[in-house]
């Protein structure tokens, strides 16, 4: 994969839809050269519902957040299309509330859903200006509100919906054919938007969202584009219900309908097209057997009842095992053709790190942030320029990793002010910074762990426009390019966060305690590749660490911090005698290096 | 409008938002304990309902009722936990939010399966259901009660956190779980009491609502949860004083537009409740009082 390019990421999204698109086919001849009226019925239930868990999972799978409302934009989809497409005659009788432009229309089902697409576009465009900036469990509750604000509205209007009496009369036009093309349309924009940059971005907040700010990310935007194009899906899903139907309720498009489709979406595993695809099928097949049990049915002589809601407990059930046995669903993380055919990571020859191209330099005046009444960093001026690597210093407790989100945007200072190239960027937060030359790395390693080592690295690169392959290669990851980057091992790991920062191509870059945890051998390893990443790109490099040993040999400046202030600045050696120094840092322990970790 | 017409809705609302903030509460303090929104509170509220009809329909009293309530909702809740909590307790929030979907589901075809799908009446004595006239101000009997109770649950609860050991450990495993833990904190305990607290506080949300609309059906906690939902997320996720305030908010609001609502929008009430409390979270994604989520690691 070292050529990344748009047309290559395409094809390779599309060769993915492809695997998933034709059993889908076949399923859909076998079904018009039978002919089986009850057959067709249920593969037709299938598609439009595959459709609809496919669009949901536009938004749940790659935003992480798990939602209670695409059925509601499932509704309005019906609802619209029913409107637009029954005979104005039937409106006159029916839906009296209805304004006069929509009353005379009686468009045919295509054009129908061009509008049907259009208009819930308007409404999801708007209800998600709300919901993308809210994230986890907080999201989700929002959703259900949706939802049950749009049942309400459907049934409160019901001069125009015939409220919660059954909107019937729809002409019915939904056939094999069209269910699976609107399927088959589905999982291509699926596949597409999950790949691409928007898509990736999405995914890199849904496994940390700090860390995607750290490469530029912004969470909220790419909330909004997969919920807006999600809706769409659902609304068209919604739409073809009504017309293979006929007749709609608000109720059709309530908790039942959710439970199932969330069902789909989980048992198959959420984040993959793959994954709602294998759980559409599962779960149609576990809801039909189910149907026929809750009918009541006789064994020999033995006459089974009916058992009422046998379905929801089933579909309950099926969600329960697979929270408890494999949470991420039965497909996990992966697309169906990462599975059957894997693919090799191909040895890839290092390519150049970026250089900087102009000097320039990051520098605080006076900042400072308390925390309650703490002081934690009081008045602290530091200047990096491009080129030089400065190590920050300090006991447990004095300020560093505090002052190192004052410097990245993650925390806002309430004194001092912050310039990045001599522009004033105190205000900025984090992905702007990141956007602007200031890459960084986490005490506590921050990975996109269910994203691939390439992913990670990607995610970055794209921003800056460098080329991913190469640059693994550079690290020395580019073997492990296809794995997992939470399986990777500890120092691996800490690499390939070093590694992608750099793939953002920063001016600066802000290591905190990328020692930590490794021993002396690793230690200056690590010495001779920060070294270099700074001969070969003159990036300027801030050395957060407790191993003096690694800081007073890589520095060319070292910045002490104690209780929230500097109180020593300079050359390796000459700071090293300073008496404050000793007595603040070294005199506390007599061991020259403090191997533990910040709390 | 006169002055006795607005007292008389903020009576209401206090009621009302009252009882949310009873569930909304219940909801917090779980959430705060492990990261789950626990989808089936509404169903520990109605299981509590059945408990109380269940005393009446043997012909007990209804005080009788009220314990009987009470102890449903705290059974419910803690079984809910070992059971159905527990094997998923370190999963992701999605993981927990759809277990206890997938809990609430099931829950709600036991109790049409095993009681009845419809409403079944409870009969409320005619103590409970009178109300006094102070001047031109008429104050439900129950109504009057359940703000009554509601403040004095909420004020035994505050004494319960600040001064108790439960209530101490409780609060330290709410802000940091690991840490509790690690300080001897026994993490069974405090969860399951979360759970116990949280089902005490439904079975008493679930006596007022049943007494004030006389019957129970298996949907029934259905909207009061939801609301309550929407109630913890406006009040600040996590946020024990915002789940309370989030739900006195909710009451008001609710109440509000049912008093001075055009009659040609009554139908859109509900709706416009939500979308006007949801609406609060443009103004303040994070929440009433939501602390700004900053971290530097």
């Amino acid at each position: 994969m070292a050529a990344s390019t748009h047309a290559a990421r395409a094809a390779r999204d599309l060769r993915g839809a492809a695997f998933l698109v034709a059993p889908l086919a076949l399923v859909a001849i076998a079904t018009a050269a039978a002919g089986d009226p009850a057959w067709t019925q249920t593969v037709v239930n299938f598609f439009v519902a595959l459709t609809a868990v496919v669009g949901i999972g536009i938004y749940v799978g790659n935003a992480g957040i798990v939602s209670f409302g695409h059925t509601c934009f499932m509704a309005l989809g019906g609802y619209l299309s029913a409107i637009l497409t029954v005979a104005p005659n039937f409106k006159a009788g029916n839906l009296p509330g209805l304004p006069a432009f929509l009353a005379v229309v009686e468009l045919p089902l295509p054009l129908s859903l061009a509008f049907v697409v259009l208009g819930v576009g308007l409404v999801a465009g708007l209800t998600g200006m709300v919901i993308a900036r809210l994230d986890g469990a907080a999201a989700s509750i929002a959703t259900l509100g949706l939802l049950v604000i749009v049942y309400n509205v459907l049934i409160g209007a019901r001069e125009i919906t015939r409220g919660s009496q059954a909107f019937y009369g729809i002409p019915i036009t939904v056939g094999v054919w069209t269910a699976f093309a609107a399927a088959a349309v589905a999982i291509v924009l699926a596949r597409v938007f999950r790949g691409s940059s928007i898509g990736l971005e999405l995914r890199a907040t849904r496994e940390d969202e700090p860390a995607a700010g750290a490469v530029g990310v912004r969470a909220v935007p790419r909330r909004w584009s997969s919920w807006l194009l999600s809706a769409m899906v659902a609304a068209v899903a919604g739409a073809l219900y009504a017309h293979f139907l006929g007749v709609i309720t608000p109720k059709a498009f309530y908790f039942h309908l959710t439970f199932a489709l969330l069902a789909m979406l989980i048992v198959g595993g959420m984040a993959s097209v793959s994954g709602a695809v294998a759980g559409a099928v599962l779960v149609t097949v576990l809801i039909e057997a189910l149907r026929r049990l809750e009918e009541g049915f006789a064994i020999g002589s033995l006459a089974v009842p009916p058992v009422f809601g046998l379905t929801v407990v089933g579909l309950g059930l099926a969600i329960l095992l697979v929270m408890y046995r494999r949470p991420q669903g039965l497909l996990g993380f992966a697309e169906i053709e990462e599975l059957v055919a894997p693919a090799a990571s191909p040895h890839v020859a290092p390519g150049p790190l970026p250089r900087v191209e102009a000097a320039g330099a990051l520098v605080a005046e006076g900042i400072g942030r308390s925390f309650g009444g703490l002081r934690a960093v009081d008045g602290v001026d530091l200047r990096l320029a491009t080129g030089e690597i400065v190590g920050l210093i300090g006991p447990n407790g004095a300020g560093k990793s505090t002052l190192l989100g004052l410097i990245s945007g993650v925390l806002r200072p309430d004194a001092g002010r912050v310039t990045l190239d001599g522009v004033d960027a105190t205000d900025w937060p984090a992905w702007r910074m990141a956007r602007r030359g200031l890459g960084r790395t986490f005490q506590n390693i921050r990975l996109f762990r269910n994203l691939s080592v390439h992913e990670n690295v990607e995610v970055a690169a794209r921003r800056s426009g460098l080329d991913a392959g190469p640059l693994l290669a550079q690290f020395g990851l580019d073997a492990l390019a296809h794995r997992p980057a939470g399986t990777l091992a500890y120092g691996p790991q800490r690499r390939l966060e070093i590694a992608r920062a750099v793939a953002l191509a920063p001016r600066f870059l802000l290591l905190d305690e990328p020692a930590a945890g490794m021993n002396e051998t690793e230690s200056d390893a690590l010495l001779d590749d920060l070294r270099r990443l700074r001969d070969e790109t003159g990036i300027g490099l801030l050395v957060i660490d407790h191993d003096l040993r690694l800081i007073m040999r890589l520095c060319d400046r070292v910045v002490v911090l104690d209780r929230g202030q500097v109180i020593a600045e300079g050359p390796p050696a000459v700071v090293q005698k300073d008496p404050a120094v000793i007595e603040a840092y070294l005199g506390r322990a007599h061991r020259p290096t403090e191997p533990n970790s910040e709390g | 409008m006169t002055i006795e017409l607005l007292l008389q809705q903020v009576l209401n609302a206090l009621s009302l938002g009252g009882t949310y903030a009873l569930l909304a509460l219940g909801l917090a303090i779980v959430f705060s304990m492990m990261g789950l929104i626990n989808f089936a509170h509404g169903e520990i509220m109605s299981g509590a309902g059945y408990g109380l009809w269940f005393v009446i329909l043997v012909g007990l009293p209804f005080g009788l009722g009220i314990v009987a309530a009470v102890v449903t909702g705290l059974a419910i809740a803690v079984a809910m936990e070992k059971i159905a909590f527990r094997p998923v307790r370190s999963a992701s929030p999605a993981a927990l939010l759809l277990t206890s979907f997938a809990v609430s589901g099931i829950m709600q075809v036991l109790f049409q399966n095993l009681i009845s799908p419809k409403g079944r009446p409870v009969a409320v004595p005619d103590v409970l259901t009178g109300s006094w006239t102070l001047g031109t101000l008429h104050v439900g009997t129950i109504q009057a009660l359940s703000i009554i109770v509601t403040l004095a649950l909420l004020a035994g609860l505050t004494v319960f956190f600040r001064r108790t050991r439960m209530g101490i450990a409780m609060r330290a495993a709410a802000s940091d779980f690991d840490v509790a833990r690690l300080m001897g904190i026994r993490a069974n305990a405090v969860i399951a009491a979360a759970f116990g607290v949280s089902g005490v506080l439904a079975g008493a949300a679930a006596t007022f609502w049943v007494a004030q609309r006389g019957s129970v059906d298996p949907l029934m906690g259905f909207l009061p949860v939801l609301k309550a939902f929407i109630a913890v997320i406006v009040g600040g996720l996590g946020r024990l004083e915002g789940a309370v305030a989030g739900g006195f908010l909710l009451g008001f609001i609710e109440i509000g537009l049912r008093a001075f609502l055009p009659d040609d929008l009554v139908a859109y009430r509900e709706a416009l409740t939500l979308a006007l409390v949801i609406l609060i979270l443009v103004l303040r994604p994070r929440g009433l009082m939501g602390r700004a989520r900053e971290s530097v690691r």
